[in-house]
């Protein structure tokens, strides 16, 4: 077990490389130089050639890459090109809004996705077409169209939410609640279609094996079977998309907190790309993926101790 | 090696070819025509348009739908309708870039990575670094560095999406690759690359069509949620996430702006995961192994085809196994001819032991009365079964696979499968009939009166908790005791069906321990709520042979000790010998002989009998190594096909023309039983003539 979190723990190592030389790539190709980004429209060539030399632009890609990777490593993300402020700090503080929105996002969707896909499965015939139709409808509306259908609905008719902006927890829980609901109902209508297909397939298929019918024979009532058997045996695929879910909500919720105007980590991710404030977008390629490596290796973790054949191996 | 012998009854798909299916599905139809009919309104709209998309009209901006302007203006008082079709074009077609660029990766190094195992542990790995990269924001990043080139930004996308289509494409591509004609294609000389590409890739192209479509709605999606955010095609150019960006930030000055754009993005790509739902066959899902509610028969066989899948066993060793035989439904007769079909055989009073004749059963006592059970709205496959059970005696039901002594034994649980119910008949158990007993009656006896264990025992305990967990779960509902007391009987238990290390095997999980300790442990659950009568579903078919006779000493052992029956559902001969004291033999759907295991297996009458004798290699006594062993030609009629007359006449030597006519269960010659033949007193001691080698009259081989 330790080997085994050793070894997935060096492979999240690699990747986080991987993805951070690919961002390192990306920046040095872009036509921007930190010197002209930085000194703007005011920078005479001199001025920006003299930046970009007092950050290291001009040496080679991997003395660079590396004095970027040694400073990361002692907590130093670098300073915005735009502000000047330290992006650690900056990151730290969107981090929560962003968690927040993807942690409550993926636990509303995935109880509603395995409720809509147990019931299918369980139900068959007409409930299962309709939830069929359901969940494929759910998975192909555009959530930011989603978002807005549900401010117009909830802000703008019945004004009982904020229809944008957010409020830290620390300044009034209830406004910070307030603030979220939208936006991870949001997320929960469009990302449970794919948790309701899948918790639909493999419960079909944990109903099929030889074992349910020995449960059946001794008496065992359905709830049961469905629910502390079946589940079970389906638990370990529904999980598998439960955490794809949290991964893409974790990258991808750039449209969200745009249209909810939630201070996160993608609208920093969309202004630091729009200013092309290289250093930030570095660090956020950097951030994103250590949430998927370190969600990755806590599934596979978790994996290994529901699955009973994983655990005795 | 298992063979399964049960009648397994799958909905199949018909397989037809893609288009076909396309062209059947009304859903496709129209997310084509909407598809298509977008790109070509879109081609052609300098032609219709009455306003250009970016022709501005400040009187009349922000306007609902009228007849000047049929989805009504946005901020610039613009035409929503001209700009959304005019976005429609340039959206589909840059929306086929990923798709395309991801197809073009993956297919070739998935089917280099399927031929090498190096390839193949290095693929392997990428992929897996690929899927842990952050799309979206590794997408940013890159326009970032070369700016909102939509082509070149999708093309990436592309890239990104091999982790996930890799995945699926090698599991498949890796199971093609193993299968038999592949193997083959390999001996015969051909070499391994236009292998790949003459068997696998076709069999792959389905997956990668579907994989196409979904990319291509993901395609779309990812460019409107890029426009939305600022980062797609630059304004004034029109997009269908840049509009609804637009329309977000007049939600309170005009809502109706929301709603064109947003139908027609989100219609397309509703359009374009239909497709691929089609095309993939639909979320065809295997149906539940029992049926969790008891509906009765509903169902028609209209969307979905019933085929009933037969795995017939030879009865001799006489080559390989046959393959499973599908059959489509359609050459299956209508259920009215199919009762009418039915022998009307009332049994028979001269076989007073064996059969039964309606009113209730004694205390302890089973009776099965002229059970017909079929496949709903398709054929029977029991038709008239009777058996009586008396407490402390084990009846044998032998036959071939596919005779419906499984699909017999399951019924009396209630545990068929979701499409196959009791049609008529009884299950009288004591003073129930189990058949028209509702769920609650049921549970009374499933596992207090009945138990039942099955025929992979394997199998037959959930993978995911301990032994001792089920064990213990199963013993605290069906004795009411508490967690304490009902581990120390699930110890006790395992204690009892001889395992004598019950302390170890509580705490394993079933993959732990060998099939011979799963059966008993299968045994004990059974025994978890003493039951009177024990159902086996070929016990020990699956076993080794030391271990099978271990199993039926510990079931000779319930019988002698506790006084149990146990209904013995085998196609081995050698174990109805064994351990039980009547056997009924089926033969299609249906009893032929019926009698105590002495008078059946030394004395058959059943011509179908002998034949099973003289086929059977345990059930020949000769040492001397010159008896042949025989073999039935033929194989069992499927149900369907069955004919008024003897079913079993096709394949029986001794079959004349009179054997045509609907024959009833007769008396048995000698002793108590049944058997189902009209040339019995000219067939009766014969059944060595099973064992020559010739054609037989009337078999169709």
């Amino acid at each position: 077990m330790l080997l085994f979190i050793l070894k997935r723990i060096a492979w999240a190592i690699l990747t986080l490389l991987i993805a951070s030389w690919i961002a390192f790539v990306l920046v040095h190709l872009s036509g921007s130089t930190p010197g002209g980004v930085a000194l703007g429209q005011t920078g005479t060539p001199e001025q920006v050639i003299a930046y970009n030399e007092s950050v290291g632009w001009y040496d080679p890609w991997l003395q660079q890459f590396f004095a970027w990777v040694g400073q990361v490593l002692q907590g130093n993300l670098g300073v915005s090109l735009i502000d000047g402020r330290p992006i650690g700090p900056d990151i730290a503080k969107r981090l929560p809004v962003t968690a927040a929105l993807a942690l409550g996002g993926t636990l509303l969707s995935a109880l509603l996705g395995t409720t809509l896909g147990v019931i299918a499965a369980v139900r068959g015939g007409a409930v299962d077409r309709f939830i069929t139709i359901l969940t494929g409808i759910m998975l192909s509306l555009p959530a930011f169209w989603v978002g807005i259908l549900l401010v117009y609905v909830f802000a703008v008719q019945m004004r009982l939410l904020p229809a944008t902006g957010f409020v830290p927890f620390e300044a009034s829980p209830e406004k910070w609640f307030k603030s979220l609901v939208l936006p991870v109902l949001t997320i929960a209508l469009t990302s449970a279609g794919f948790i309701a297909r899948q918790t639909r397939a493999s419960m079909a298929e944990a109903l099929a094996q030889e074992h349910i019918r020995t449960l059946r024979a001794v008496g065992t009532p359905t709830w049961r079977i469905v629910y502390v058997h079946a589940l079970r045996g389906a638990s370990l695929p529904i999980l598998a998309t439960v955490a794809v879910q949290f991964i893409v909500l974790f990258g991808g919720s750039v449209m969200i907190e745009l249209l909810f105007a939630l201070p996160g980590i993608g609208q920093a991710m969309q202004s630091a790309v729009g200013s092309a404030d290289l250093p930030f977008v570095q660090a956020l390629v950097l951030v994103a993926t250590l949430v998927v490596v370190v969600v990755n290796v806590l599934l596979e973790t978790l994996n290994r101790v529901l699955d009973p054949k994983l655990r005795a191996s | 090696m298992t063979v399964s012998t049960t009648s397994i009854l799958t909905i199949r798909r018909a397989d037809k070819r893609r288009g076909n299916r396309l062209l059947r599905s009304p859903i496709a139809v129209i997310s084509l025509i909407w598809i298509v009919g977008l790109v070509i309104a879109s081609l052609t709209s300098p032609l219709w348009l009455r306003y250009g998309p970016l022709e501005q009209d400040l009187t009349a901006v922000l306007q609902g739908p009228s007849a000047a302007h049929l989805l009504g203006t946005d901020e610039l008082g613009r035409d929503l309708l001209s700009r959304i079709v005019t976005a429609a074009a340039s959206t589909l077609a840059i929306a086929t870039i990923p798709p395309i660029v991801a197809v073009a990766i993956t297919v070739p190094v998935t089917l280099w990575a399927v031929r090498s195992l190096r390839a193949e542990n290095v693929m392997n790995r990428v992929s897996e670094i690929v899927m842990s990269l952050p799309g979206t924001v590794i997408i940013l990043a890159f326009i970032a560095a070369v700016g909102t080139n939509m082509p070149l930004v999708m093309a990436l996308f592309g890239v990104l999406l091999f982790g996930a289509l890799y995945r699926i494409l090698f599991g498949q591509a890796k199971n093609l690759q193993k299968q038999l004609f592949v193997e083959a294609a390999a001996v015969d000389g051909v070499r391994p690359t236009s292998a790949s590409f003459r068997h696998v890739l076709p069999n792959m192209s389905t997956t990668v069509i579907v994989q196409f479509v979904l990319f291509f709605g993901v395609g779309i999606m990812m460019q409107a949620g890029l426009a939305f955010i600022g980062l797609g095609p630059q304004p004034p150019e029109p997009t269908w996430g840049g509009m609804i960006q637009t329309a977000s930030r007049f939600i309170f000055q005009q809502p109706w702006m929301m709603v064109p754009t947003g139908a027609v993005l989100a219609l397309t790509i509703i359009a374009a995961n239909s497709l691929a739902d089609v095309l993939s066959g639909g979320a065809a899902t295997p149906p539940p192994l029992v049926a969790l509610r008891r509906t009765r028969a509903e169902k028609k066989a209209t969307d979905a085809e019933y085929v009933v899948a037969l795995a017939p066993t030879p009865v001799a060793a006489s080559g390989p196994a046959e393959a499973t035989v599908l059959i489509p439904a359609e050459t299956t007769t209508d259920f009215d001819e199919i009762v009418a079909s039915i022998p009307d055989d009332t049994p028979d009073s001269s076989a007073p032991d064996l059969t039964p004749h309606g009113g209730p059963a004694a205390e302890g006592e089973l009776i099965v009365d002229d059970l017909v059970l079929g496949v709903d709205g398709g054929p029977a496959l029991v038709t008239g079964v009777s058996l009586r059970v008396r407490p402390g005696r084990v009846m044998g039901l032998v036959g071939e696979s596919g005779c419906g002594k499984s699909v017999t034994s399951y019924a009396i649980l209630g545990l068929l499968s979701p499409g196959l119910s009791v049609r008529s008949g009884r299950i009288q158990w004591g003073g129930v009939d189990l058949v028209h007993a509702d769920e609650q009656a049921l549970s009374k006896v499933r596992g207090h009166d009945i138990a039942f264990i099955s025929q992979e025992p394997s199998r037959a305990l959930d993978p995911m908790f301990t032994i001792g967990w089920q064990l213990a779960a199963t013993v605290k509902r069906l004795r009411r005791v508490g967690s304490a007391e009902a581990r120390r009987i699930a110890a006790q238990l395992l204690d009892d069906v001889g395992i004598v290390d019950a302390p170890r095997v509580l705490k394993s999980y079933p993959h732990q321990i060998s099939g011979g300790m799963a059966q008993r442990v299968a045994i004990a659950l059974a025994l978890s709520g003493s039951p009177r009568l024990l159902i086996a579903d070929e016990p020990t078919t699956a076993l080794d042979v030391t271990i099978q006779a271990e199993i039926l000493g510990l079931l000779r052992g319930l019988v002698a000790d506790r006084g149990m029956s146990i209904v013995l559902v085998t196609h081995d001969l050698g174990v109805v010998a064994d351990l039980c004291d009547d056997v009924s033999v089926m033969y299609a759907g249906q009893i032929v002989e019926t009698g105590s295991v002495r008078d059946v297996l030394m004395r058959p009458e059943h011509p179908y009998t002998m034949a099973l004798l003289a086929a059977d290699p345990h059930a020949i006594i000769d040492f001397e190594g010159v008896t042949r062993l025989a073999s039935i030609p033929g194989q069992v009629p499927l149900p369907g096909s069955w004919t008024t007359g003897c079913r079993f006449a096709q394949r029986c030597r001794f079959a004349r023309d009179e054997c045509l006519t609907a024959i009833p269960l007769g008396p048995r010659a000698e002793g108590a039983g049944g058997v189902r033949c009209i040339r019995r007193d000219e067939v009766r001691g014969r059944q060595e003539e099973w064992r020559q080698p010739v054609a037989i009259g009337g078999a169709d081989l």
